[in-house]
């Protein structure tokens, strides 16, 4: 099972995600903002990294930008949870370095997809 | 899997939307003072988004729903498209009530619309130019399928540097039919020397042939998170052979992609309204910093508690000396930690001072008047309790402070004043208390009206002539309220006498000063805490009274010739320049074989907003820390007794209520 | 493009089921033992070390201990076997690796990589 890093400001979409993730078994880490979501994976290289875009101090956009340049995290997929209605800011991620994307609002079952899409 | 509960989240999913319009609130009215950091439309914008998203997964549609159209609002604000008027700050904080009322709607498992909500919303789409497009649901599934594709598909370089690998890709084209690679390349940009290879740039490209009635919107997800890291061509294969078709049968698929397909079921959700309410019990944000300092506590505490049980395991006399030290420690560690747990109950006051930027917003709006609003203390901490009940009190005297006290801009021009008038909210420790002061630069209470007024009431008699200081106390008298037209703010029947009731119900007192012309203090004292008070033990008779110490101005014994019997049976005593009453202890409670000689007793004068009585005791046994039960929760309420407490030989002793004795005391007086 | 499907070579073959890796022969034979992990952030190592042993003799790869690839790592081998071959060398394999097997088989890499047809065994 994967060991998996979840960023999101939102204590309850966090919690949402890790509780989700660890039913399926997986390892989780959480992280409030993009700063202390480095500060995780200084220590350690996850598997998979799901990042919410707007978040204080952080956003999920630089965090992605400044996890590329750790070369740990060159090829580990970073996914951002992000709302329809930011075509554009998919795009951003994507310039950034993000893989890919899980649209708000998502259920446990939808997450899961996603992830195991990811992880193969 | 198993599919997972998402009510648990509902909880935090409220606290953190409440706590997201706090802040929107407090940058909205940040932004309305003419500040302009990007960071405050930044943070309103943040707000709306992450409540919109956790509506819309717990199932709050009609939230949701509301705070999409609101937060289109903000991204044209954001993206500088649309600026930052006063009319638009309005508007976006009655969005700011609407949501709290409708999620505190959706928090009882109530319908969660309502006609404001409702109008607002058609408001704010209005605004947006039409309503915003709702998600678009997941493409359908091509219906028409075909036999098979081909794909043609070259990486640009920097393809892997996104995390996206090839071999995930034909992984997930493989669950969808069976997937042949008719060819790979290397493609010519490829560095032909190893040397210059940088391995996390992708120089590959194929021909890939997907066989199966697969649908084209299945290949499309695949590769949906690729726009722009690769060159595709997707088409139809042109002659398959039957052979292909037998061959390749369409695999029954899972969905792959998490498309936000429409939910089936729109119903309303059902809350679990008991759970919601019994996990409502209240929970209590607690620094790390303070859960450090109890830890350390805790440390001192068992070394010292493993310095005594040496002591007692081999204990003689001569160890008397040691055992003394360890005694003193563990009473110095069991203070400690007291503060220590005590401090964790202790909030900063800011939460409640942050109510009023917007509170004297509106005001400002509604009565025409122009208000500065100053808040200072605001990290004053206070236990939770008392915060919680202090709130209702405070918003009363600042609507009052604005309604009565602060004068139109026409009238403080006329008397020489700044248009816009000051208030003053400041909260400080003073001794074992926490002060909180509203003050204004307003016309002061109106002494004429308030003395009419009393009259009225019969509080007064026509020809007396009252000083500031008794107006000021008129005010407090229940019922007593001047307001000359009742106005929707300050005369909703609610007087100061309740906001005193209210101050006094959390062991405070409140008092006021004023100036004719010049403005209004009030002052409210609050103990640090409801749970432990400092007290000064006293007997009468068999009984241990305990009084709080920050009542008490002297104790003294007094001589015959201080005390002057009155008609009616009252005393009182001569105390610097006054004569004070003198209440028995013994005889308010009826306390047998109490020393009944006031010369052989001791009287203790207590104080409380201004007023001041002698209470007749035996004896004072002592200072001791207190922890306060309720009489109310135990027995019953007794008028002049504010609770229990338990003393260190286990004998229960009764607090005596200083508010409730000094009014005892003064009724006897003025009664004889 | 491309043109780099080259004729099957029989190259190096390795001694059948030798389980471990042997030292470099005298004829020139060197093998190098592919890391548990040759994702992304051990390529930069790994290029580094097959870089080193580019020369005109047979390179063998040992991939016993691989667990974990990506695309990005077969893409290497790719390249490394291309100037190789450039130079005069040849690849070889050696033990069988489903992961790579399965990786390269997927890609369609097989042949460009030189690996010896699947045994059915």
């Amino acid at each position: 099972m994967a060991r998996i890093l979840a960023v999101d400001d939102s204590a309850s979409m966090r919690g949402m995600v890790a509780f989700t993730l660890r039913g399926a078994g997986h390892e989780v880490t959480e992280a409030e903002n993009g700063q202390l979501a480095l500060d995780a994976a200084r220590g350690s290289v996850f598997d998979l990294v799901l990042a919410d875009v707007n978040m204080p101090v952080m956003d999920g956009i630089a965090m992605v930008r400044a996890l590329r340049t750790q070369d740990a995290y060159k090829g580990v997929p970073i996914l951002m949870l992000t709302t329809e209605s930011h075509t554009e800011k998919k795009m951003e991620g994507k310039a950034a370095g993000a893989t890919g994307w899980l649209v708000k609002p998502f259920d446990p079952e939808q997450l899961l997809a996603t992830v195991k899409r990811v992880l193969g | 899997m198993s599919t997972v509960d998402l009510s648990q989240f509902h909880k935090t999913f409220f606290e953190e939307s409440l706590e997201g319009l706090d802040a929107m609130e407090a940058a909205l009215l940040a932004l309305d003072s003419g500040q302009t950091e990007p960071e405050l439309v930044h943070t309103i914008f943040r707000a709306a988004h992450s409540i919109k998203g956790g509506a819309a997964t717990f199932g709050f549609a009609d939230v949701a729903a509301f705070t999409h159209v609101a937060e289109s609002l903000l991204e044209e604000v954001r993206s500088e498209r649309r600026g930052v008027d006063e009319k638009l700050i309005d508007l976006l904080l009655h969005a700011v009530d609407c949501l709290r009322a409708m999620l505190a709607r959706s928090r009882r498992g109530q319908p969660v619309a309502d006609a404001d909500s409702e109008a607002l919303r058609a408001e704010l789409v209005r605004l947006v130019g039409g309503e915003a497009a709702p998600p678009a649901p997941a493409a359908a599934p091509n219906a028409a399928s075909v036999a098979g594709w081909d794909i043609r598909f070259t990486a640009l370089p920097h393809l892997l540097q996104s995390g996206n690998d090839p071999l995930r890709l034909f992984r997930e084209l493989q669950q969808l039919g069976r997937l042949e690679v008719l060819r790979a390349v290397v493609v010519d940009a490829a560095p032909a020397q190893l040397a210059e290879l940088d391995p996390s740039q992708c120089f590959l490209g194929w021909e890939l042939r997907l066989h199966g009635a697969v649908a084209r919107a299945d290949i499309d997800a695949v590769f949906d998170w690729l726009d722009g890291d690769c060159e595709l061509a997707i088409e139809p294969v042109a002659d398959v052979t039957p052979a292909a078709l037998v061959a390749a049968p369409p695999l029954p698929v899972a969905p792959l992609v998490a498309a936000p397909a429409p939910k089936v079921d729109p119903g309303p959700r059902r809350i679990r309204a008991s759970a919601a309410a019994s996990a409502d019990g209240g929970s209590i944000r607690v620094s790390v910093d303070k859960v450090d300092a109890l830890i350390n506590m805790m440390g001192e505490l068992v070394i010292t508690q493993s310095m005594l049980s040496d002591i007692g395991e081999h204990f003689d006399q001569s160890q008397l000396e040691r055992l003394r030290e360890g005694l003193v420690q563990l009473e110095r560690n069991t203070r400690e930690l007291q503060e220590s747990v005590m401090r964790i109950r202790m909030l900063p006051i800011a939460s409640v001072f942050n109510r009023f930027p917007r509170l004297v917003r509106d005001l400002e709006h509604k009565l025409g008047k122009q208000v500065r609003l100053e808040l200072h203390g605001e990290h004053t901490e206070l236990d939770k309790t008392v915060l919680e009940k202090i709130g209702d009190p405070l918003v009363h005297l600042v609507r009052n402070a604005i309604d009565h006290g602060l004068e139109t801009p026409t009238q403080r021009r006329a008397a020489g004043k700044p248009e816009t008038g000051t208030l003053r909210l400041e909260a400080y420790h003073e001794g074992g208390n926490i002060v909180v002061q509203i003050s204004d630069d307003g016309a002061g209470l109106n002494h004429a009206a308030i003395t009419a007024k009393a009259v009225q009431c019969g509080l007064i008699r026509p020809e007396q002539e009252l000083d500031d200081a008794e107006v000021a106390a008129l005010i407090f008298q229940p019922g007593f309220s001047t307001a000359a037209q009742a106005t929707d703010l300050s005369g909703r029947g609610v007087g100061m006498d309740v906001v005193r009731r209210n101050v006094r119900d959390l062991g405070g007192s409140i008092g006021v000063r004023s100036q004719s012309g010049k403005g209004s203090v009030f002052t409210i004292a609050l103990p640090l805490t409801l749970a432990i008070i400092d007290g000064l033990v006293t007997a009468v008779g068999e009984e241990r009274y305990i009084v709080p110490l920050i009542s008490i101005v002297e104790s003294l014994r007094l001589r015959p010739d201080m005390v002057r019997k009155i008609a009616g049976g009252g005393e009182v005593f001569h105390f610097r320049d006054a004569y004070l009453p003198i209440m028995r202890l013994h005889r308010a409670f009826g306390c047998a074989g109490a020393v009944t000689d006031i010369e052989r007793g001791i009287v203790v004068v207590l104080e409380e907003e201004g007023r001041r009585v002698g209470l007749l005791v035996d004896d004072l046994l002592g200072q001791q820390q207190a922890v306060v039960k309720s009489l109310e929760a135990h027995y019953q309420r007794v008028e002049g007794i504010s609770g229990a407490t338990i003393l260190s030989d286990g004998a229960v002793a009764l607090i005596v209520d200083v508010g409730g004795v000094v009014r005892l005391g003064q009724q006897r007086s003025e009664a004889a | 493009m491309g043109g780099t499907r080259t004729a099957k070579k029989p190259g190096a073959e390795p001694p059948a089921g030798a389980p471990s890796p042997a030292p470099a022969s005298a004829d020139a034979t060197m093998l190098v033992r592919l890391p548990a992990d040759c994702r992304l952030a051990a390529q930069a190592a790994l290029k580094a070390q097959l870089q080193e042993v580019l020369q005109p003799g047979g390179i063998v790869l040992d991939v016993a201990q691989l667990e974990r690839i990506d695309t990005a790592a077969l893409q290497l081998l790719l390249l490394f076997r291309r100037e190789l071959e450039r130079q005069g060398g040849t690849l070889g394999w050696c033990g069988e690796n489903a992961v790579l097997r399965e990786a390269a088989s997927l890609l369609g890499l097989e042949q460009l990589l030189n690996l010896p047809a699947a045994t059915l065994a």
